[in-house]
């Protein structure tokens, strides 16, 4: 038996429009520690790995490790059914094929109730090796979405440039270039205002901005959004989502063909 | 051509082997393309108001129009091709040839009663049957593919072969062909509908070789004798046993020479010295460039070579022709974008994963399905796929 509560529907919504651009399916991962759901693009270019701990829910059970292949089209459209303020409870059977997702008003007085069939997904597991990055960048989440939009109509690709200074995102194409530079904030006010540094190393790394700008679909789940880079291995998106867990992005670099 | 009704027996068998996508998902990937078929394809269909494009002399340049034009726009996708062409056909391959040039003839005679009547729909229809890719035709696509600076293999034999070589040796990705035998001769990865035209939009079809044995249970020996029996261009196949009953046979028996001494020769007929063996060792050991000894090399296209070879008699417009040379060569200068396989490791599939798997494995048997559910794929393969 499986069976998780959230207070609030408004977050699992936010969760699903926040990955589901990227994937057509994904399988949840449930187990007593929480809910994981790991999976690639189609192209392989890019990964999300969403945590979401069972502290966070109102209430969790999880009798039985269990894998949940879902269609993330259709879950997010049953999730549109919910009213905002809604409790919402997925549940399913050890052995079921189906999950149902409850909704409940906050008076009580609606219950309504969604079975969505399972998929059986062939979806392969990445280790993924834990990495020193040389360069982390906190800033606001908002911030970085309004940059990865404005960039993305000069290339489909970005250049992102940190060093102890700042951080400077770079785009060239055939209208021009552009260049957006971002300081490290001197005195730290409001910490979800705040651009954050921490920097080994000077890192120069290109990105396909059409990525970047799905992962900025998880804006509304959080205020800051953190950048981990490190020259050629993958950039890290991540964005916390409050009390519950994470979602993380993970994206390959581009890089220069050298074969002749 | 290929093997009878092979697809689709993997597609009802290993429907796991076969996965779908757009053709930009490939980009980075090197593929091995069979050359002759693709002039084939070409000369048949490039027309205009149903005649060959002709240069100034009258010699056909459909073939080119379709190879300059196919290869800008898998480049165009950031796919690297490379064209494989068929050397001299094996002499197993004779009866085969020999029953596709009676039916050469037959379309010729058929085309002449056709001018008699002046029926121009009959006319169409054979001429186009009696199209050939002739040597002239190949070496003009060699010397093009040179001028945009993408590499070709010569195979001693057959394409189809030297490409699933390619494929397992590392040098590229997959073979690119509609033609299902270079899964036979193991290529790997096959794709399928990479080389259709954009307009008909047909997603690209992946057969993993791997899964596809997985999926049917069979080995690699096994599959040979499948396919085989299925109908191969280099042997005849027993006469009434169709795709279902070759793997009911394959799978009770293991391989040929079994199924001989258990089968009923009077309901199905066995041919006259069948010569399967020399089939079957064509398959497994064909005639192939070691492909270690291969180095594909993509170069700069060669601008002012294109013009000059394209234009002038075979009346290609100069300005098209410059525009696609500068497609090749800003597809050659793009930074590629690389994937995350190459980074992160798969992992071997979790206990968890393995045991949900068993339960739904226990519960496909219970319910009695004909296809037997697969517990445990991982044997051999490694790939810590989760097994279904």
């Amino acid at each position: 038996m499986f069976e998780a509560r959230l207070g609030q529907a408004t977050i699992l919504k936010k969760i699903l429009d926040a990955i589901k651009d990227l994937l057509n399916e994904g399988t949840f991962d449930c187990s007593d520690s929480g809910i994981q759901l790991q999976a690639m693009d189609n192209s392989h270019v890019s990964l999300v790995s969403l945590t979401l701990r069972s502290d966070g829910f109102d209430k969790f059970r999880c009798d039985r490790n269990l894998s949940m292949g879902m269609n993330l089209g259709s879950m997010a459209k049953i999730l549109k059914c919910a009213n905002n303020e809604d409790n919402v409870t997925m549940k399913a059977q050890d052995n079921a094929d189906t999950v149902t997702i409850m909704f409940e008003s906050a008076n009580q007085e609606k219950v309504s109730d969604y079975e969505m069939k399972l998929m059986n997904l062939d979806q392969e597991h990445l280790g993924i090796p834990e990495t020193d990055y040389s360069c982390v960048v906190r800033m606001p989440a908002m911030e970085f979405a309004r940059i990865c939009r404005d960039l993305a109509q000069f290339s489909e690709s970005v250049v992102i440039c940190c060093t102890k200074e700042g951080v400077k995102f770079s785009a060239s194409g055939d209208v021009g270039t552009a260049n957006i530079k971002l300081a490290q904030t001197g005195s730290v006010d409001k910490e979800e205002e705040a651009v954050i540094i921490d920097m080994q190393e000077p890192v120069t790394l290109t990105f396909a901005c059409r990525y970047l700008n799905a992962f900025t679909k998880a804006t509304p789940l959080s205020t800051q959004v953190q950048l981990s880079m490190c020259a050629d291995v993958p950039l890290v998106v991540e964005y916390a989502i409050k009390d519950l867990g994470h979602i993380r992005y993970y994206l390959a670099p581009k890089i220069e063909d050298n074969e002749t | 051509m290929g093997i009878l009704g092979l697809s689709k027996l993997i597609a009802d068998l290993a429907p796991l082997a076969i996965r779908e996508s757009e053709i930009k998902n490939f980009f980075g990937r090197k593929v091995a393309i069979d050359a002759s078929m693709c002039l084939y394809q070409f000369l048949i269909a490039v027309r205009s108001e149903g005649a060959q494009l002709a240069a100034v002399n009258g010699d056909p340049t459909s073939h080119l129009m379709g190879m300059f034009y196919r290869t800008i726009r898998l480049l165009d996708n950031g796919i690297k091709p490379v064209y494989v062409f068929d050397g001299a056909p094996p002499d197993m391959k004779s009866g085969e040839l020999a029953k596709r040039a009676e039916r050469r003839d037959e379309a010729e005679k058929a085309l002449k009663a056709a001018t008699e009547a002046g029926d121009e729909a009959q006319i169409e229809k054979f001429n186009r049957r009696l199209v050939r890719v002739t040597k002239e035709h190949s070496r003009e696509a060699k010397e093009l593919l040179k001028l945009m600076g993408v590499p070709y293999v010569d195979a001693p034999c057959e394409a189809e072969a030297q490409c699933a070589a390619l494929v397992k040796a590392g040098k590229v990705y997959a073979t690119a062909t509609e033609d299902m035998d270079a899964l036979t001769f193991g290529s790997c990865k096959l794709l399928r509908y990479l080389t259709y035209s954009e307009a008909r939009k047909m997603p690209v079809k992946e057969f993993s070789y791997d899964k596809v044995l997985q999926g049917l249970e069979l080995t690699s020996k096994e599959f040979i004798d499948l396919c085989i029996l299925m109908g191969c261009d280099y042997c005849e196949s027993i006469r009434g046993v169709g795709p279902k009953r070759a793997i009911e046979l394959i799978k009770s028996y293991r391989d040929i020479e079994t199924i001989l001494e258990n089968i009923d020769t009077n309901k199905y007929a066995v041919p006259e010295n069948w010569n399967y063996k020399r089939a079957r060792e064509l398959f497994i050991e064909p005639d192939v460039t070691d492909a270690s000894t291969i180095d594909l090399k993509w170069t700069d296209p060669d601008e002012d070579g294109l013009v000059q070879f394209l234009c002038g008699d075979r009346q290609f417009n100069e300005e098209r022709v410059r525009n696609g040379a500068k497609k090749l060569l800003k597809s050659k200068q793009a930074q590629t974008q690389v994937r995350l396989d190459s980074f992160f490791k798969t992992l071997p599939s979790s206990p968890n994963a393995i045991a949900a798997a068993k339960r739904k494995a226990e519960e496909s048997k219970k319910s009695a399905n004909s296809k037997k559910a697969k517990i445990g794929g991982g044997s051999g393969a490694g790939r810590g796929r989760r097994p279904k």
